[in-house]
């Protein structure tokens, strides 16, 4: 990705409208009593098609701005952010993506690691109540949620930041080739 | 040129992270900071409007959720319908009883929030994403009158305490966080406990080192107990629902002094609350 003045703005705007909908939208709807996590899957996107320094970056400051707005313990949401956002673009770096499950299921599965991030941060920083069981069944069901929301707002991102975006080529397709009728 | 790229980009890498560690250790358990009482400064009133414009929104989702949860409780409430009739009819012999006490103690039968306490009305405009934590946002801060420790209820009962404002919003930490413990007694039975979550689930919630010798049952109501010793004084008012005892094991009692309760507020689906400032502070 190329970073100019222009994008910057727009990946400062792209983190505060997660951040604010995540806050006044998806933190404050139950489905299957469970509220559905944007944010992680919004930092997987940014990786993705920003590379791993981009997604790093964007998941500390995302992070940060999450930990302000709800008054938390400043430091734990960026530090699992930028791990998330530096894995996916680590993927990005490392594999090609293939197919568009990619960007959903890498939403799933890191959606998931951020969760078990969170509680190993809480556990870090002193966790005093029993853990319930169904934790793990809110867990997934976030896990559930980002790969159904992963795949629009990846879309999203790519819009937003189609032209800071380097287009891979393009392969033409191959066109059947006709067969030789041998001694004709 | 590669190898630079790398070397840079590693660096940055080690940089965020020891920033992470250094916000945590700078800020771990101080309260608000300058930089959140800014951010929440700047983005108080965008926060606001965005919840209220999203407001029809969630509440449709929520209806969609709550109409697919109705179905499988409708028969469950058949059945707790039934008890319930034939208890009401106990509890009116037992309300009469309760009142002619009341006027004996000449104790105030308005509510259970008692005199000295100013209530401030406060709407929940943010809620943490994870299931780790279990906090609230209102719109409601230091400018209000709001300090940290103020307890917070809404119509159904006990919902948490303040942990941090800031002048134009609060953070309150629910009853369901892993770091709440709420001094409570059970009611008639006058068991005390401490009423301590657990965590991931806001609908069962455990009353602590209870006395196994006295033994209480489901369905027993579950309030706060308001103790106050020389200087020092619980955070909480006496007397505020918290709860319905759930779960009463004969063995869990003995063994574990602790028996379940489901909190009488809904934690999931908060909206307006009331901040109780003022008090014995």
């Amino acid at each position: 990705m190329i970073v100019t003045p222009k994008i910057v703005v727009r990946l400062v705007l792209i983190g505060i409208l997660g951040v604010l909908l995540q806050l006044t939208f998806f933190s404050q709807v139950a489905v299957f009593h469970t509220t559905p996590d944007l944010l992680p899957a919004l930092v997987v996107c940014l990786g993705l098609l920003g590379g791993s320094l981009t997604g790093a970056v964007s998941g500390f400051a995302i992070g940060f701005l999450l930990d302000c707005l709800l008054i938390e313990t400043l430091g734990g949401g960026s530090l699992v952010l930028l791990t998330v956002g530096y894995l996916a673009g680590l993927f990005r770096e490392r594999f090609e993506i293939h197919t568009s499950l990619v960007p959903p299921l890498l939403c799933m599965v890191l959606t998931l690691f951020a969760e078990l991030g969170f509680g190993a941060v809480e556990l870090m920083l002193g966790l005093d109540g029993s853990v319930s069981p169904l934790v793990i069944r809110q867990m997934l069901i976030q896990s559930a949620f980002a790969f159904v929301l992963g795949w629009p707002i990846y879309l999203g991102v790519k819009r937003a930041l189609r032209p800071a975006l380097v287009e891979e080529p393009v392969r033409p397709p191959r066109r059947p080739r006709r067969p030789t009728v041998l001694g004709a | 040129m590669y190898r630079k790229q790398v070397r840079r980009r590693r660096a940055v890498l080690a940089l965020l992270i020891i920033g992470s560690f250094a916000l945590l250790t700078i800020t771990y358990s101080r309260g608000s900071n300058g930089i959140q009482r800014g951010v929440s400064t700047i983005f108080s009133p965008i926060q606001s409007a965005g919840d209220r414009a999203l407001k029809p929104a969630r509440d449709l989702v929520n209806w969609f959720d709550e109409t697919f949860d109705a179905k499988g409780e409708n028969s469950k409430l058949h059945t707790e319908l039934e008890s319930a009739r034939k208890e009401a009819v106990g509890a009116q012999a037992a309300l009469s009883e309760n009142r002619q006490m009341r006027k004996l103690l000449e104790l105030d039968e308005s509510g259970a929030i008692p005199s000295g306490y100013d209530p401030v009305t406060g709407r929940v405009i943010a809620r943490s994403p994870t299931v780790w934590f279990s906090d609230v946002t209102l719109d409601a801060g230091s400018g209000d009158g709001v300090h940290v420790n103020d307890p917070v209820v809404n119509g159904d009962g006990l919902v948490g305490t303040v942990n941090a404002v800031t002048p134009n919003s609060s953070e309150v930490t629910l009853i369901a966080d892993h770091s709440s413990a709420v001094s409570a007694k059970v009611v008639p039975k006058g068991v005390q406990g401490v009423v301590r979550p657990s965590v991931g689930d806001p609908g069962d919630m455990i009353l602590d080192f209870i006395d196994s010798t006295k033994k209480v049952h489901a369905g027993l109501a579950v309030v706060t107990a308001g103790w106050k010793a020389q200087e020092v004084a619980s955070n909480f008012p006496p007397n505020i629902p918290i709860g319905e005892i759930t779960e009463a094991g004969i063995v869990e009692q003995e063994a574990q002094q602790q028996v379940h309760l489901r909190p009488y507020a809904d934690l999931a689906n908060l909206d307006l609350v009331q901040v109780l400032t003022g008090g014995s502070r």
